[in-house]
């Protein structure tokens, strides 16, 4: 059987999550052999040429050129998937977002005029059809071997879409939220960590992005009533999924 | 006659970069254009907490995430008058030498040693894959140290001002020792084979920088210091520094001042060794002698051998701390915010990465500023690479190209960490066509 070519592709993002792929280690050699990695700039010399069966995309598209370039990888792929917080959901650098790029820009570089960017940073399904999405800062390996697999037993990736807070249950894990005071975004995020955080007791902060049908809203009551001022609500939710979670926050009516 | 040749984009680096080289009349001008676009983490960092300031960082560069909760919670704890309790900051170097194992076994089996076997890749040559397999197991162990303390390998959790929000416990840790006894023995292997790799007559006028401390091979601690009579304290050494913006290129590069003028300076693994040489176990200098290698190293295409230094020291570290470790009374410190100025550097495996914060009364940030080491290599790569293609004139633009693109992987840079201070081509009609063709 000829091997399914793969492409691992790079936009605005920390390569932590291609790095995730190389994290693989020792299933990184079992995947070339399953694999023909076509196109994985961090790791090999290799130019892209031909089709994909699948493209890994990292980044979010914050500037001109990602724009055009991302159709053009698209065109190429058959399945198209996202890996990690800044495709998936615009990541941190989103945060520019909700203010004005000018005055972003001037704090930051010398001679302003010359930056190229755009004045959002957007997730990859605001421009091109995406397959599937896979969540997390970084994304999370088993997601990424799931996926991987799936494609070679031709099934779907089982990819969580309910809360962190199951995952917890499941566990066994003392919550944060009920125990103690801590604000833990767990009931609204998805799961897929493995519970990282409230096992280090720390609150969840959202690398997994909303989970679906979260009650937002409902969420940040309770943080109020624990005495947090509405800011400080909202800088909870303005971090590597701010995109996604306003989205979410927007959906539900109340933004 | 004019002949220009251009690197779209280097592939085996961390990040996006490429080179254009232009050469007229037997002068030579080199650009390191960096085209990894801005994400505006000094922006989006003023107005935000404290305690997002580690988490926040981390997100700059997925490889080096624990340089930036370092350099992160040490400017902070700086600020508040935190003094951590010694296993705390045992724990923390630990935590770092999990970061140096596996961003320097990414390096060097993945990355640069390719280059070296004439091989594409890691894994395209059958006499590289023995090499690279043994180079995939280093860089799980150190993530497994990364997991250990912080809960995954990329952007760890567990690293907060005052210290851990969890502590590992010493039986979990103490699991890792055969591991890293038997890593250290192959490690001491892998020294000598660096040390047989061959390289170009390649010697260098650079003046090496890096953290120095009385007691141990810098991490998180030190005054910074030079070969060439450079010794000030952190906050000191922001005085000499510069980010400076250069006419031809995309990106600033940072340069330091000596004598009233501006030069350029070179941090990261050959530094530390050449500076740090005597902190070194004896067992390590002994085997360095061994295989011949001779310090200062003044040839950027050997920090190779300074990074297989660092990874067997980092094994042996790991090993002394893991062995020494009792938990401390608490896991993290009391302490009440203040307003306040700091900077810190510590030595993230590239290199020395700064900080500077300056909070309110409530511990928000007001201003800040952050200096990644590739920034700081950059003027010097650029000067190393004009000079090689000044000398080589006479070759075929592949060879130059090809071997510019080694001189440029010899460096380990590490665009994503300089991405805030990437400026476009000014030209728009220069960029450089990155990606698909």
């Amino acid at each position: 059987m000829k091997r399914p070519r793969i492409g691992v592709f790079k936009f605005t993002s920390c390569d932590g999550c291609q790095l995730s792929v190389l994290n693989l280690e020792e299933e990184l050699l079992d995947l070339v052999g399953l694999f023909e990695i076509a196109f994985f700039r961090e790791a090999t010399d290799k130019p892209l040429r031909g089709h994909l069966d699948i493209a890994l995309v990292e980044g979010s598209i914050s500037t001109e050129w990602q724009r055009s370039h991302v159709v053009e990888v698209r065109e190429r792929t058959r399945y198209l998937v996202t890996i990690g917080a800044c495709a998936t959901s615009g990541g941190l650098q989103a945060l520019r977002n909700w203010t004005s790029i000018e005055d972003y820009k001037k704090s930051v570089y010398p001679s302003p005029g010359m930056i190229e960017t755009l004045p959002c940073s957007t997730p990859i399904s605001d421009h091109v059809y995406v397959d599937y999405e896979l969540w997390g800062c970084p994304v999370g390996s088993d997601e990424l071997s799931e996926t991987l697999a799936s494609f070679l037993l031709d099934k779907k990736p089982g990819i969580p879409g309910y809360s962190l807070c199951m995952e917890c249950k499941r566990k066994g894990t003392p919550c944060l939220l009920v125990s103690g005071s801590a604000p833990c975004l767990g009931p609204v995020t998805r799961a897929g960590c493995g519970v990282l955080c409230p096992s280090l007791e720390r609150p969840c902060y959202g690398c997994f992005g909303p989970r679906e049908g979260a009650n937002i809203d409902g969420l940040l009551n309770v943080f109020r009533k624990k005495g947090l001022s509405p800011h400080e609500c909202s800088l909870l939710l303005d971090k590597m999924n701010t995109y996604s979670y306003r989205k979410a926050r927007s959906r539900e009516g109340r933004l | 006659m004019k002949r220009l040749f251009r690197i779209d984009y280097l592939p085996r680096v961390e990040g996006e970069v490429g080179i254009t080289a232009e050469i007229q009349d037997g002068e030579v001008t080199v650009r390191a254009a960096v085209f990894e676009a801005p994400r505006f983490f000094e922006s989006f960092l003023k107005g935000r907490h404290y305690s997002d300031v580690a988490d926040f960082t981390a997100r700059i560069c997925g490889i080096c995430p624990v340089a930036y909760q370092m350099s992160a919670v040490h400017a902070v704890e700086r600020i508040f008058g935190i003094e951590v309790e010694e296993p705390v900051r045992q724990l923390r170097r630990l935590l770092y030498c999990g970061e140096w194992i596996e961003s320097h076994s990414l390096h060097i089996y993945l990355l640069q040693g390719p280059d070296f076997y004439g091989a594409e890749n890691a894994w395209s040559k059958r006499e590289y894959l023995p090499i690279a397999k043994k180079g995939l197991s280093f860089k799980k162990l150190g993530n497994r140290i990364l997991t250990i303390i912080g809960g995954r390998p990329v952007h760890p959790v567990s690293v907060k001002v005052g210290g851990f929000s969890k502590l590992p416990e010493k039986k979990v840790l103490r699991s890792v020792l055969p591991d890293l006894q038997k890593a250290y023995e192959e490690s001491m292997g892998e020294i000598e084979r660096a040390a047989r790799l061959s390289f170009g007559e390649n010697q260098m006028d650079v003046e090496c920088v890096s953290l120095r401390d009385p007691g141990e091979y810098p991490m998180n601690y030190g005054n910074v210091a030079s070969n060439k009579g450079i010794d000030t304290s952190m906050s000191g050494f922001l005085d000499v520094v510069r980010e400076h913006q250069v006419g031809h290129s995309t990106a600033l590069h940072s340069e330091m001042r000596k004598d009233g003028l501006w030069n350029p300076y070179l941090v990261g693994p050959m530094s530390r060794v050449n500076l740090n040489d005597e902190k070194l176990p004896a067992e390590i200098r002994a085997r360095m002698k061994e295989c011949g290698i001779s310090l200062p190293i003044t040839n950027i295409r050997m920090g190779i051998i300074a990074r297989s230094i660092e990874l067997s020291y980092a094994f042996h570290e790991a090993t002394r701390i893991i062995r020494g470790y009792e938990a401390p009374s608490m896991s993290c410190a009391d302490f009440k915010p203040r307003a306040g100025e700091a900077a810190w550097i510590t030595e993230a495996p590239r290199g020395m990465l700064v900080h500077r914060y300056e909070l309110d009364d409530s511990g928000y940030v007001k201003d800040c500023t952050l200096i990644p080491p590739t920034s700081q290599n950059l003027g010097q790569m650029e000067i190393d690479l004009r000079d090689f293609i000044r000398s080589h004139l006479d070759k075929p633009v592949d060879f130059l190209r090809k071997e510019s693109e080694k001189i440029v992987r010899s460096y380990d840079p590490c665009i994503s960490c300089s991405v805030h201070l990437v400026v476009r081509e000014e030209n728009k009609t220069e960029r450089p066509p990155h990606g698909v063709r």
